[in-house]
């Protein structure tokens, strides 16, 4: 634990970057090297802040871009300690390089990444294309819906990632602004309980062990490439254990829940949609006002995104009619990828439900409660009607003409 | 405290129980392999390495074999310098959190990357490091072509040499940039120390690596690696070139610390023209045409007058 | 005696392609301890082969040499073996064949000198050539 405590309200008001900076915080870190980009940035001004006010006794570092970030940090990693960093967008796509040798080096560290639209056109607000940028990165990937959420993951994705079954980086997603900031109340644990709960750094393989040298980052061929990456999966799909674990654990501490698959109204739900990040908060008010008018409505989000819940969701899936797939990235020539998940998930399973493709949301634009009310009373009409009203994916809240492909 | 080796003499120096292995598969005649050796052998004091993608990086740790029996690291082709920065940061964190003991000695923490890494693909991140300050070193193995790949043209390779993508032709004499002066960037970042070595004078280089290890911040050392695959000398000459190299001044050995004072530290008793150098390398065999021989004596000037240049510099300790 | 490396399943390997210098820990530190009293691992390259490299391979003769250090210092592949300030020999199973021992060698005659792969060192030191006349 850090040496100088900051002592926390029962109840604090805290954006989303605050949250995160607050449990990175309260992780006592030992190197954090990271480069500010909107909408993250103040992820890494608060740390500094901390830093700066001798909050945190960890190194913090910080370098001339995003990749030099992700280096730093896994070289810091690698070295035989605890590390974290923030970034979005085009941050994102600066280090994704480095991302896929964190997870092949199977080098825990977390990364926050405040989702943003990638350019071109430029634009500094909320989607998820960076979120699907990391999504073969071999990272555990957890989605979080508000600060609160923003702060919890971050516990947990330390201990997830630090696992000895997992060894893997772990992303925490956020929405970028309407999460990060947006301020709510937050109930934090405090420093000792949060330290404890997330535990001592257990090195493995460390540089700075020198009683065992060790390469790191080696060249293999078709003679071992094979096995190397056939294990990183492994590791990734058996990660579920300890992230169930952790949740669990988390719970028990916090009282708070969390599933790999959250959902609202499900359980009698006719009609669903899929979604990530802040939707799902305003889709459970627009289910409510569905409800009202007499229509079974319900919403999924995945919480887990890496290792995708495949089973989960295609269970949660089972007794509905239709279900539309909100994909909140510009989808870049085909159905976006949640849609390309939830087929794979019901495919192998009896249930076949009507299964749309929306396309919502890029560049920050609003998604209403009005809007996903009538998403839902769309759904409700394919349901009676039993077939899909045209096209399998369509664009919504776009202005010009309607925007509609894959005709059935 | 300083675990530099005590080395009086060759012989002295041959005692090193060394910490890169053979079977690497540097081609033969490799002066990268003879730099790293003169590194490693320069310090008892424990070592973390980093590589970039490169010649070194690939020959040294094929999967499932490494030649390093000292920690190592190699992330991508830009970023060796950061990956043993950050590996800096994660051993002061430690130390000052007590997770590693206090008595327990510092390591030196080296970099390495070949002369596309430094000059152009990681040069961002170098100065990055070097802006920061970490206590590291940085070495380019500068044999002025992306080798590893098959001889492409680098922001250090010279003027009239042919390389893969800046070939010699009927209407060409190859390369048309001079080389970046890597030496004079770094200087410029407020380095303690910077140097340029060349292992064929294997004693300034020690020298300069001791130097180096112990100076506080970053350390920038420009390391000549004479290449016979790719300036297309006899593997047996490595050494011959290198000496051909020094002398001639095309590669002249000093340094500067913090900046600004600059030593001159080889002045070679014959110095040999910069004909003779360009001519033991068939990479500029088309220089020696009519058609473009006043490039050699271009070549012979701009030489004498960097000569001439460091010699002022070092007369003025600005 | 552990299971080699080659025969193993992506299941028993190493996390993280991580790759170690040594069998076990170690408590000394290796530029304090000579390479014949190191426990190498199987993965360190000291025990490859890439002696098939070469076409010609170094000869020494040790009536010449003044065991001046200069072939230990510029050998690319640590092939040069010496101890205690002497040189005691070749590392056949690393060195390439390079020639850059000949070339540095001060003696006259030369005290190594590069003879084809099949030539039996005998052989080569009976036809080790004269000293050249004076320079």
């Amino acid at each position: 634990m850090n040496s100088k405590i900051m002592e926390l309200n029962k109840v604090e008001v805290w954006d989303g970057n605050m949250a995160a900076t607050q449990a990175m915080r309260q992780a006592d870190i030992d190197v954090v090297a990271a480069y500010p980009i909107t909408p993250s940035t103040p992820v890494v001004e608060n740390y500094a802040t901390f830093h700066a006010n001798g909050y945190i006794d960890g190194e913090f570092v910080m370098v001339e871009s995003e990749h030099a970030a992700m280096s730093g940090c896994v070289g810091a990693a690698a070295a035989g300690g605890r590390v974290a960093t923030a970034t979005s967008s085009q941050g994102l796509a600066l280090m994704v390089e480095v991302l896929y040798q964190a997870s092949g080096m199977r080098l825990p560290m977390v990364l926050n990444i405040v989702n943003r639209a990638l350019a071109s056109p430029l634009n500094v607000n909320g989607d998820h294309s960076d979120l699907y940028l990391t999504r073969d990165s071999g990272w555990i990937s957890l989605c979080t819906f508000s600060p609160q959420e923003v702060y919890d993951m971050n516990l947990c994705a330390f201990k997830i990632g630090e696992h000895m079954d997992v060894r893997l980086p772990v992303i925490v997603n956020q929405d970028g602004f309407l999460s990060s900031h947006t301020a709510q109340n937050i109930y934090p644990l405090q420093d000792k309980e949060a330290c404890d709960f997330v535990g001592e750094y257990k090195p493995l393989n460390a540089m700075l062990d020198f009683s065992r040298p060790v390469t790191h980052g080696v060249q293999t061929e078709e003679d071992w490439h094979f096995e190397h990456k056939a294990k990183q999966h492994d590791a990734l799909m058996n990660s579920t254990k300890v992230i169930a674990e952790v949740f669990a654990e988390f719970e028990k501490l916090s009282g708070r829940k969390y599933n790999f698959v959250e959902s609202y109204k499900m359980e009698d739900a006719e009609i669903a949609i899929v979604v990530l990040g802040t939707t799902y908060e305003s889709a459970q008010l627009a289910v409510d006002k569905m409800r009202e008018e007499g229509i079974k409505a319900g919403v999924v989000a995945i919480r887990v995104f890496r290792p995708f819940p495949l089973k989960e969701v295609s269970d949660m899936l089972q007794n509905v009619k239709a279900v539309a797939c909100m994909d909140r990235s510009a989808p870049g020539g085909s159905v976006g990828a949640l849609y390309n998940e939830i087929s794979g998930a019901l495919f192998n399973s009896p249930a076949r439900p009507l299964l749309s493709n929306i396309i919502y949301g890029l560049g920050g634009r609003d998604m209403t409660i009005g809007v996903l009310c009538d998403i839902y009373r769309d759904l409700d009409a394919e349901a009676k009607a039993g077939k899909l009203n045209g096209s399998i994916q369509r664009f919504v809240g776009v202005r010009g003409p309607e925007l509609k492909y894959y005709k059935v | 405290m300083s675990g530099n080796k005590e080395i009086k003499n060759l012989k002295a120096f041959s005692t090193a129980a060394e910490r890169f292995e053979g079977s690497h598969v540097l081609c033969p005649g490799c002066a990268h392999s003879i730099i790293v050796r003169e590194i490693l052998n320069a310090t008892n004091d424990n070592m973390v390495v980093s590589a970039s993608t490169g010649c070194l990086e690939v020959c040294t740790a094929i999967y499932p074999h490494t030649s390093w029996d000292t920690s190592w690291i190699h992330i991508g082709f830009e970023n060796s310098s950061t990956a043993i920065a950050g590996a800096e940061a994660m051993n002061k964190a430690l130390r000052n959190k007590g997770r590693i003991p206090a008595d327990e000695p510092e390591p030196k923490f080296v970099a390495f990357g070949g002369d596309g890494a430094t000059y152009d693909i990681g040069f961002q991140w170098i100065s990055g490091c070097f802006e920061r300050g970490h206590n590291m070193m940085y070495v380019c193995l500068d044999n002025e072509v992306y080798a590893n790949t098959g001889g492409q043209r680098s922001s250090s390779t010279p003027i009239g040499a042919s390389a893969t993508t800046s070939p010699a032709g009927s209407t060409s004499y190859g390369e048309k940039r001079n080389k970046k002066d890597m030496l004079q960037i770094m200087a410029a970042h407020g380095a303690p120390y910077v140097a340029q070595v060349a292992p064929n004078k294997w004693k300034d280089m020690a020298k300069k690596i001791q130097k180096g290890f112990d100076a506080e911040g970053p350390v920038y050392i420009n390391a000549m690696s004479a290449c016979t695959t790719e300036w297309k000398f006899d593997p047996a000459d490595t050494i011959t070139v290198s000496d051909l190299a020094t002398d001639s001044l095309v590669f002249p050995l000093y340094e500067i610390i913090d900046g600004t004072e600059l030593n001159i530290t080889y002045r070679p008793k014959n110095i040999v023209a910069v004909r003779d150098y360009l001519a033991a390398q068939p990479r500029f065999k088309h220089l020696f045409t009519p058609k473009y021989e006043y490039l050699i004596d271009e070549w012979q000037k701009r030489v004498d007058a960097q000569w001439e240049y460091l010699q002022r510099r070092e007369e003025a300790r600005v | 005696m552990s299971k080699s490396i080659h025969d193993m399943g992506w299941d028993e390997l190493v996390l993280g392609a991580a790759v170690h210098s040594f069998k076990e820990e170690i408590d000394y530190n290796p530029s304090q301890v000579l390479p014949e009293n190191r426990d190498y691992a199987e993965t360190n390259s000291k025990y490859k082969y890439v002696g098939d490299w070469r076409v010609f391979k170094p000869v020494w003769n040790t009536d010449l040499c003044i065991h001046c250090q200069f072939c230990w210092l510029y050998c690319p592949d640590t092939s040069i073996l010496s101890r205690e300030k002497k040189m005691i020999g070749f590392d056949y199973d690393h060195c390439k064949g390079c020639g850059i021992c000949q070339e540095v060698c001060p003696t006259n005659p030369k005290s190594i000198i590069m003879f084809t792969e099949q030539t039996e060192e005998e052989e080569a030191l009976n036809q080790w050539p004269e000293k050249k006349g004076s320079k």
